[in-house]
Parts: C-alpha cells; sequence; structure tokens
C-alpha cells in the first residue's frame, strides 16, 4: 500500500516538474499597449489584444503577455514600469516620449529586422526614423484634430459650410454670438490638467500660422514672428468674447458639443464619430496666413533594449501592425485609418478622403529633450494668458526662458 | 542571562520588527534621497555627482519658488481653521450632543476622512463647477454671481483649501472628542460654583487642558498639509498656471514627468527641512510648557 503512495506522489512530482519544464521552454513576451476601446464598445482591449495574440502564441510556439495601460499618467507609468524587471519587451510610445528613451539607449533600432518587403508595405514607416535611427514602427498614425460644427447651428446664422480659414473661423462666431446668444460659438478646454489638449487647442493654429516647435538643432523656437501671431489670435478669441472668459474651468468640450451647447470645437476625428446626437460636419484644417496645418497622431510601437528575444518581438511587431490585426483593430476597437498599403479603409464615409487629401496637412510633434515639460509650462503660461495674467509674448519668452535654463 | 538582560531582549524583540519597516522604509530612503539631491540622476543612467548644483538650480527655478509660495499658503489657511473648526465641533457634539443624534453626527463628520481622495476630489470638481455646479447654483439662487472656482488663480487653492478642511475636520474631531471626554467634570462644577458661565469654561479649563491634543493636531496638519498633493493633482492639475501647483506636485513632476530624479530629491530634501523647522519652532510654542507640566 505504501509503496503504491509512494509511486503515485514520485509520478505526480515527476509530471509536475515535466509540466514545469515544458511551460518554462515557450518563450515569454511581454507586450504593452494602451487603451483605445471605448466602455461601450464591442470589445475591451484586453479581450481584442489577447484574442489575436493566440495565433502568434502558436505559430511562434510562444506566450505574449498582454497589459493594457490606462492613458492617465501614462509616461510616468511606462518609466517605473520599464525600470522594473519585468517591463515591455515590446512598447507603444507617443512622440513626446521617445528623446529620453533613444537618449538612454532604452529602444532597439529595429530597422534590421524588417524586410525591404515589409518596409514598403508600412505607409508611415519614416515616420519612425528618429535621432537617426529606426527606433520606432508607427501604429496609430491618424485621429487628426479636425474643426467639428454643429450644422443645424451654423445653418441658423445662415453659414451653409465649415470654416477654412482663421478669418472664416472668426467670422462664423460673430454670427452665431448674434443668431444664438444662449450658445457657445467656439470651446477649448483651457481647464483641462494635461497639456496634451495643446494637440487641439493650440498647435493647429500655430502651424497654421507658420510657427514651428524646434529647429533642427532641436533648439526650441516657439518665440517667434509666426507663434506669437497664432498666440495673440488665441487670445483675441477670448477678447472678442468668442472664448468664454470661464474657459480655463473647461476641461471637455466633447459633451457639450454633444448637448448642442456648442457651435465649433476641434477634437480628434475618433471623438467627432462618436457624436450622433447632433448633425455635424468638419473642416480637416483651417488655414492660417501661412500654413494649414493641423495634429495628427504618429504613436509607434517600441522594441526595448532589455528585451532578450528580439527576433521574437521584431515579429511580434510586425504581426501587431499586420493588415490582419490592425483591419480588425480599426473595425472593432478605434476607427482610424491604415497603416499599411494591404489594409484597406473599411471606416466611416465621411472620413473616406480625409487621409488621401489632406495628408500633407498633418503634422505630428516633434522629438526633442524634455518635450513633455516644455509643453507642461507652454500650456501652464498659456493659461495664465487666458486669465489676462501674462501676454502672448511673455508667454513664449518665459517659456523659451524657462525650457533654456532647466529643461534643455 | 540576567532578568534585566532577558528583559532588554524581550523589549528589542517587541520593537525589531517595526524598526526594520521604519529603517527599509523611512530612514534609508532619506538618506538616499540625501545623497540622490547631490546628483544628476535620471534614473535611466547612473547618477553622476554634481555637490550642490541642484539646490542652487531649486532656489532659482520659478516653478518651485511658486510651489513653495502656494504649498505655505495652503498650510496657513488649513491647519488654523480645521483646528478651530474641530475643536469647536467637538465641544460643541461633548457638551450638547450626548446621545444618539451626537453620535450620528460624530459618524457623518467621520465619513470624508475615509472617504478616498479621488471620490473626494471628483465630487467636489463636480460641486465647484463653474457651469451647473452646486456651489454656483446656490450662489445665483442667492442673486450672487457664479464664481470661477477651479478655473481662476485667485480661487484655485483656496478651492483646494475648503475640500482639504473639509476631508480633515472630522478626524480632528475625533482627537478632540475623546481629550474633551477625558476632562474631569469637577473642574467644569468647581468652575460653576465659582460662577465661571460657559465661554469662560471653555476658554480657562477646556482649551488649557487640551493643550497637549493641540499639540498633536497642529503638528499633524502642518506635516499632512506640507505633504498636499493628492487633492491638487486631482483637482486642478496645479494650475490654472503654477496657481495650485504644490511641493509635493513639483517633486513628482520632476521625478517622473521631467526623469529629474536628482532634483527631485533635492526638493524634498528642501521640504523635510522645512517641515522639521516649522516642527521645532512649534514645539518649542507648544510642546516646551507641556514638559514642565510632567
Amino acid at each position: 500500500m505504501n509503496k503504491k503512495r509512494i509511486c503515485i506522489a514520485a509520478s505526480a512530482l515527476a509530471l509536475g516538474l515535466m509540466s514545469g519544464v515544458s511551460a518554462s521552454a515557450a518563450e515569454t513576451i511581454n507586450f504593452w499597449f494602451p487603451t483605445f476601446a471605448s466602455a461601450d464598445g464591442e470589445v475591451t482591449d484586453e479581450e481584442f489584444w489577447n484574442g489575436v495574440m493566440e495565433k502568434f502564441e502558436e505559430e511562434n510556439d510562444c506566450e505574449v503577455n498582454v497589459t493594457i495601460v490606462p492613458w492617465d499618467n501614462y509616461e510616468e507609468k511606462y518609466m517605473t514600469g520599464t525600470m522594473a524587471t519585468d517591463g515591455p519587451d515590446v512598447g507603444y510610445l507617443y512622440m513626446e516620449m521617445f528623446y529620453d528613451y533613444i537618449d538612454n539607449g532604452m529602444l532597439t533600432d529595429i530597422d534590421s529586422y524588417f524586410t525591404d518587403e515589409q518596409k514598403e508595405n508600412y505607409i508611415y514607416y519614416d515616420l519612425g526614423n528618429l535621432l537617426g535611427g529606426q527606433y520606432a514602427l508607427p501604429v496609430v498614425v491618424g485621429n487628426p484634430r479636425i474643426l467639428v460644427a454643429n450644422m443645424d447651428i451654423l445653418n441658423e446664422a445662415g453659414i451653409t459650410e465649415v470654416p477654412k480659414t482663421l478669418d472664416e473661423l472668426v467670422e462664423a462666431c460673430e454670427k452665431i454670438k448674434e443668431s444664438n446668444p444662449d450658445v457657445a460659438p467656439f470651446m477649448q478646454d483651457w481647464g483641462n490638467a494635461h497639456y496634451g489638449s495643446l494637440n487641439e487647442i493650440y498647435w493647429p493654429f500655430f502651424w497654421s500660422e507658420g510657427g514651428q516647435i524646434v529647429d533642427d538643432e532641436g533648439n526650441l523656437t516657439i518665440d517667434s514672428a509666426e507663434g506669437l501671431a497664432a498666440t495673440e489670435f488665441i487670445y483675441s478669441l477670448k477678447e472678442k468674447g468668442i472664448l468664454d472668459d470661464t474657459c480655463t474651468a473647461c476641461d471637455d468640450t466633447i459633451e457639450p458639443f454633444k448637448n448642442g451647447e456648442v457651435a465649433m470645437t476641434f477634437m480628434a476625428s475618433s471623438n467627432a464619430l462618436r457624436v450622433d446626437t447632433v448633425n455635424w460636419d468638419y473642416s480637416a484644417v483651417l488655414s492660417g496666413s501661412k500654413d494649414a496645418q493641423t495634429f495628427v497622431a504618429a504613436d509607434c510601437l517600441v522594441m526595448f533594449d532589455t528585451c532578450e528575444n528580439k527576433d521574437l518581438a521584431a515579429k511580434l511587431m510586425a504581426y501587431a501592425t499586420s493588415a490582419e490585426v490592425m483591419s480588425q483593430f480599426h473595425k472593432q476597437v478605434s476607427e482610424q485609418p491604415p497603416i499599411t498599403l494591404d489594409e484597406e479603409y473599411e471606416g466611416d464615409e465621411r472620413f473616406a478622403t480625409l487621409f488621401t487629401e489632406y495628408g500633407d496637412n498633418f503634422k505630428s510633434l516633434p522629438v526633442f529633450k524634455s518635450a513633455s515639460s516644455m509643453y507642461d509650462q507652454l500650456f501652464k503660461n498659456l493659461q495664465m494668458m487666458m486669465l489676462d495674467q501674462k501676454t502672448p509674448q511673455e508667454v513664449l519668452t518665459e517659456t523659451t526662458e524657462y525650457y533654456n535654463s532647466n529643461l534643455s | 542571562m540576567s532578568r534585566k538582560q532577558k528583559e532588554a531582549m524581550q523589549g528589542i524583540i517587541y520593537v525589531l520588527p517595526s524598526f526594520i519597516l521604519i529603517l527599509i522604509f523611512c530612514i534609508i530612503p532619506i538618506f538616499m534621497s540625501g545623497y540622490f539631491s547631490l546628483t544628476e540622476y535620471n534614473v535611466m543612467k547612473p547618477p553622476v555627482f554634481i555637490k550642490f548644483a541642484n539646490f542652487q538650480k531649486m532656489f532659482q527655478d520659478s516653478y518651485i519658488i511658486d510651489a513653495t509660495k502656494n504649498t505655505l499658503l495652503y498650510v496657513l489657511i488649513t491647519v488654523p481653521i480645521q483646528t478651530i473648526l474641530s475643536l469647536l465641533f467637538a465641544a460643541f457634539l461633548a457638551q450638547k450632543m450626548q446621545n444618539k443624534a451626537g453620535g450620528f453626527l460624530r459618524s457623518v463628520m467621520f465619513i470624508p476622512v475615509i472617504a478616498s481622495s479621488v471620490t473626494a476630489g471628483t465630487i467636489w470638481r463636480i460641486i465647484l463647477n463653474t457651469d451647473g455646479g452646486m456651489l454656483n447654483n446656490i450662489l445665483n439662487f442667492l442673486h450672487l454671481p457664479s464664481v470661477n472656482w477651479l478655473g481662476d488663480t485667485k480661487t484655485s487653492l483656496l478651492s483646494i483649501c475648503i475640500v482639504a478642511i473639509w476631508k480633515n475636520v472630522g478626524y480632528f474631531l475625533v482627537i478632540y472628542y475623546a481629550g474633551i471626554m477625558g476632562i474631569s467634570k469637577d473642574l467644569y462644577e468647581s468652575a460653576q460654583v465659582d460662577g465661571a458661565n460657559k465661554i469662560q469654561q471653555f476658554f480657562e479649563i477646556t482649551l488649557p487642558m487640551l493643550k497637549p491634543i493641540t499639540y498633536l493636531v497642529v503638528t499633524l496638519g502642518i506635516i499632512w498639509s506640507f505633504q498636499v498633493f493628492d487633492l491638487s493633482y486631482l483637482m486642478t492639475g496645479g494650475g490654472p498656471g503654477q496657481s495650485s501647483v504644490t511641493l509635493v506636485m513639483s517633486i513628482y513632476n520632476s521625478a517622473f514627468k521631467q526623469y529629474r530624479m536628482g532634483y527631485a530629491c533635492a526638493t524634498a530634501m528642501f521640504l523635510l527641512v522645512i517641515i522639521v523647522v516649522i516642527n521645532i519652532l512649534e514645539d518649542r510654542l507648544l510642546g516646551g510648557k507641556k514638559e514642565e507640566k510632567r
């Protein structure tokens, strides 16, 4: 009896050890991706990525640990996460984050892991060429910040088309103020806690007036005649009563727009598609005195230098950005334009020509040292301007001085 | 081993677990922070010793100067108000509400203490909302103009102070309440016989007897107030502009947003010095006589 028990126990132990050996034999790779799925969406981000990774795991005899990172405090989470031993092998960064990771040698140049055929298939492959190396593979290129207008309010004011220039915007706002004093003609979220709002409320104006954030050497160049023109234009919106005095308390423009309380606002194209309560139309870009540009996201997959199996990580990057996965992602999770030539645009018809027609008018943020901190400082100074406590010139001068003495 | 040695050993064994935890999580980090404050360190690369360069830069940094001013203002507003309010509420509950309603009120006033800062911050953001916020609706009902509570540099820090006071009063109230209940009734009866009215009793008996508790309440209040971060971060993000940025928030931003860990540690050491100095001063003012009494 005792011998029998000992045999069973030994067998169980051996099986356990064997299963342990077989489990540890499978390569494990950590994949970090941010949240994109809406709360009432078809699938959650976890469900989507865990689902699509099953095939990759089978084909490559590996295990992909998917971690979905919420956008709140994204940079802080990444910094602390990458310092940990269990950080990402393949992750997702946006432009403001790149400098420090590249400068500190934390990212791998992925160029040699991709064939020429693969590179040609990527529409935006070159956007990942940063600071002299291919450190990034663009994965979400889109979501341009467009001017969205409530056409019922515009029509009521005798306006039939969404403004296409900065002057037309001002003119339309003045008409709306007269025809419908109960609605805000134009709204900007100057009360937002994060500088990311600049993508909607500042950079489109700044670029359209011909401004440049940094020069080729990475020096901050916001304090220029063009930058001043853009900053003065925004300040004039408040002086003219187009922007409300309480705009520094406003941290969301989408809900008021959905509720018909706002005639026009800038928002991400994917957010515009979630507005189904008003009759809206859009203008892709507003022309300024020198140019016509708006912000577009160019977020990328990256391979961390700590990754042990770089070939497998590169395969994972290629798989995650393949037409097979991205077409599902764009359908089920977040509607974005294709990033590869072999994927067809199947999104909303209203945006069918947005990327083909206006591609040249879309601009992403440059990569330079302490970009996030500079944006944060600029945003805070602009808030002070909107509270009449700084002049447009002071905003640009003080931000540049602060950056040069503390951050550069 | 003698009995004395055995007792000493027992004492060490009792204290050891806490001591190890305090050593690992408090004392060693303070010394590490002190070391890193003298270095240029971004976490990704090894620290480089730069002597006092971080401190020199810190005292010229407008962000840190604003954060210091805001933090001091925050302490000056919250500590006295929350101390006085909690004392008054505690005295009222101890003297007038020794019944079920009093118990209920004490529980209600303790709710903000156990509510998380995230919940409190979110609720108060709604209450203080400029358009349609509850507080502005009340003001409008009274034919008063709306206030841009969180979106104006003049009121953003004040709004955070209001929420902090609301959140802390319940905690200090309980401490004061326990202190008042511990004061001998004989003292009040003797005073009554001598013809002292309620106000005189409060100032001549209650207040002096509560001095050790006031010392505790003020000390805790000052330390907590200097450490303010969560409410400011949640309600205003330090804005508009830099009007509600605090020292701890500037430490957080330097460390985790700008990756300047050495600079963040220098600011942390600066904060430590401020708190220690203020506590020494407070000890001289409030704590000295307490020792004499013993």
